[in-house]
């Protein structure tokens, strides 16, 4: 007997409609992610990574094909069902980190808890002070966000990505924006996330990074190229020692 | 999501980008601040005009003569349609009471150097029971003085400033044109009537006027109804028409050679013309707070343009369409009542500050809120917020999460 994987994609196909103009993007991707696995999906700039990301996040849907999470169909859900999926199964972690300016470290990494349906109130700030100290930001929760170096927005941006314990964190390019050495300390946290149980989905171009990743999806012009185990797994925490 | 998160999520985007909040709060402040004010200036001038009219007492009635052609109203020397037997006549009619004759005796007052250029009415009791004047020094005109044609005076309260000072006059003699009179008695103020000084008055026995200016007929008449002032009116006129061989059955004021006002028809009448001056200021400022709404609408659209990227992230971390909506609506509606209450401070404010500046000028003058305007205009006002504000906030809440957060 085989578990139910917590994502699954069969014959997920996007195409996105500009005025008539059908522009294919990913092509019969067939996928099964488990609870608790760290998957790096690389490929080259415009492969179609974030699209993908995007519909396994919910925050798109696909054109034809299935995706079913936690082995239910996802075909029939609404705008709202898919908003409180996003609240309470996924989060993201965005290239831009894409925080909300002029709002301190803290209620940056409230935010989700805005929208999440059930966490009670009374909660909410030892979540959020859990979170800001698992991406060792306790002594900057005060500042401003725009106060922060890039690696420390990022921090925050993960910080609130994990605050509703979500079943899976999704990186789109997290370390895009960043100096190698603020990279690699980001995936060095991503990394320890996964330790700590974490499923976690990675989105990037580079190599280095994706090697810090447990297994590799390669994709190309939206097809799936390869999907391998990482045999030479990287241990960010070691990589960031030596630097 | 909890009413009280979005309360406090549109509260911060508030506060974050306070100019940007003040500017769309203006177009409120100043309509609102602008209805309030107004029907505050529409409450204090029609309370004035209605005590103008109301000092003459309620059921007071007046009748002026009036020649055939011209229209009366104001009290003309030389008008002679008002004989003394019409006077003994009309007080003999059941409908009429306390009527009192008044023939106007012309010339200035001195007392020594003092002068004074006072009306000199000469009338008789009835006419202080009507105009409801009493005596603050000394005693008023009785039937008495009248009877015996005694050479008495009662002076206006202004009069008596002008001749005595702070003297007390009664017992003491002036001069009106070349007769000596002596000094009876200072009237109560009363204060204004048809924006004339009714305080800058000299009393004296209609016998006495009827003998100084050897007139044949009177200058006016008051009286009060015995019933009721519209019943009373129309008596008045159809007796008055029969004595003067007037044959008048339309009412066309232009063939009587008399007038009959009564002052609640004459407080009707300012009452309804302060009432549509209420209402088109009201009006003007109505329109003002809409397009305080539209202000509203535009600075909204700008915010949410501005705020595409923060729209898309609340959506990607689980903020629903409806969630979107309600910050934006409450957004919308609390920056407009806030700046309705702004509006009505400033408002209330500044028909205080008129109010003091008019008391100035006019002691009558008084400061009026009218609380059901203030109730209506915050209420226009939280209303514009919330229908200025629906469009915007829809374009908000239908934002794709990730063309939202693509936004630049
Ligand atoms: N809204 C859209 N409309 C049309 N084409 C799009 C849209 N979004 C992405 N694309 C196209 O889809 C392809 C894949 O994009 P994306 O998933 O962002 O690639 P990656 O993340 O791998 O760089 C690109 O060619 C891009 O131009
Ligand atoms: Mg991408």
């Amino acid at each position: 007997m085989t578990s139910i994987p917590l994502i699954e994609t069969r014959t997920l196909s996007k195409s996105y409609f500009n005025e008539d103009v059908e522009t294919a993007v990913l092509f019969d991707i067939d996928l099964r992610i488990e609870q608790g696995e760290f998957v790096a999906i690389m490929g080259p700039s415009g492969s179609g990574k974030s699209t993908l990301m995007h519909i396994l996040g919910f925050l798109d849907t696909p054109t034809s094909g299935a995706y079913l999470f936690k082995g239910k169909p996802t075909v029939d859900l609404d705008d709202d069902a898919l908003a409180r999926i996003r609240a309470l199964s996924v989060s993201f972690v965005f290239q831009s980190f894409n925080l909300l300016p002029r709002t301190t470290v803290f209620e940056n990494v409230m935010l989700p808890l805005l929208y999440h349906p059930s966490i009670p109130e009374r909660e909410r700030e030892e979540r959020v002070k859990h979170a800001i100290e698992m991406v060792g930001l306790t002594d900057r929760s005060g500042h401003l966000s725009n106060q922060l170096s890039g690696g420390q927005q990022q921090r925050v941006a993960i910080a609130r990505s994990l605050v509703t314990e979500p079943e899976v964190i999704f990186a789109d390019e997290p370390t895009g924006n960043l100096d190698s050495a603020s990279g690699v300390a980001v995936m060095a946290t991503l990394q320890e996330l996964h330790r700590l149980g974490h499923t976690i989905i990675l989105v990037t171009h580079e190599q280095t990074t994706a090697e810090f990743a447990q297994r590799i999806i390669h994709i190309h012009d939206g097809r799936i190229h390869s999907d391998t185990r990482n045999a030479r797994q990287k241990s960010a925490a070691q990589v960031h020692a030596l630097k | 999501m909890q009413l009280l998160d979005t309360f406090g999520v549109a509260l911060r985007g508030i506060l974050s980008n306070k100019t940007r909040s003040m500017l769309t709060m203006l177009g409120i402040v100043i309509g609102v601040g602008s209805v309030v004010l107004m029907t505050s200036l529409g409450a204090s001038v029609s309370g004035l005009i209605l005590g103008q009219v109301s000092s003459l007492g309620a059921n007071t009635m007046v009748i002026f003569p009036s020649t055939v052609e011209g229209g009366g109203g104001v009290p003309r020397v030389g008008f002679d349609s008002l004989t003394f037997d019409d006077v003994t006549a009309l007080s003999q009619l059941s409908t009429v009471r306390t009527l009192s004759p008044v023939i106007f005796v012309p010339g200035e007052a001195t007392y020594g150097s003092q002068k004074s250029q006072p009306q000199v009415i000469g009338t008789t009791e009835n006419f202080f029971i009507n105009q409801s004047v009493t005596a603050k020094l000394g005693r008023l005109i009785d039937a008495q003085d009248d009877q015996g044609s005694r050479a008495v005076a009662l002076l206006g309260p202004d009069t008596a400033k002008d001749l005595f000072g702070d003297q007390n006059p009664v017992g003491l003699r002036i001069k009106i044109k070349d007769s000596s009179f002596l000094v009876i008695g200072v009237a109560n103020s009363l204060g204004s009537q048809f924006f004339q000084n009714a305080d800058q008055r000299i009393y004296v026995p209609y016998s006495i006027a009827k003998a100084i200016t050897g007139q044949r007929y009177v200058n006016y008449m008051t009286f009060t109804a015995a019933t009721d002032s519209d019943l009373a009116l129309a008596d008045v006129n159809a007796f008055l028409r029969q004595r003067h061989k007037i044959i008048n059955p339309l009412n066309d004021p232009k063939k009587d050679d008399f007038v009959v006002h009564s002052s609640k028809q004459a407080a009707d009448i300012l009452g309804s013309v302060s009432l549509s001056l209420t209402i088109f200021l009201t009006l003007i400022a109505a329109i003002s707070l809409v397009v305080g709404g539209i202000g509203i609408m535009n600075i909204m659209l700008v915010s949410v343009t501005e705020r595409t990227r923060e729209i898309g992230l609340r959506k990607a971390v689980g903020a629903r369409g409806k969630d979107i909506l309600l910050q934006f609506l409450i957004e919308s509606t609390l920056l407009t009542l806030i700046g309705g209450l702004i509006g009505i401070v400033s408002g209330v404010l500044l028909a205080l500050l008129i109010a003091l500046i008019a008391k100035k000028f006019l002691a009558t003058y008084v400061f009026a809120v009218s609380f059901g305007a203030i109730f209506l205009a915050i209420g226009v006002a939280g209303s514009v917020g919330l229908i200025f504000g629906i469009y915007p906030a829809r374009r908000a809440a239908r934002l794709h999460p990730i063309e939202a957060l693509r936004y630049e």
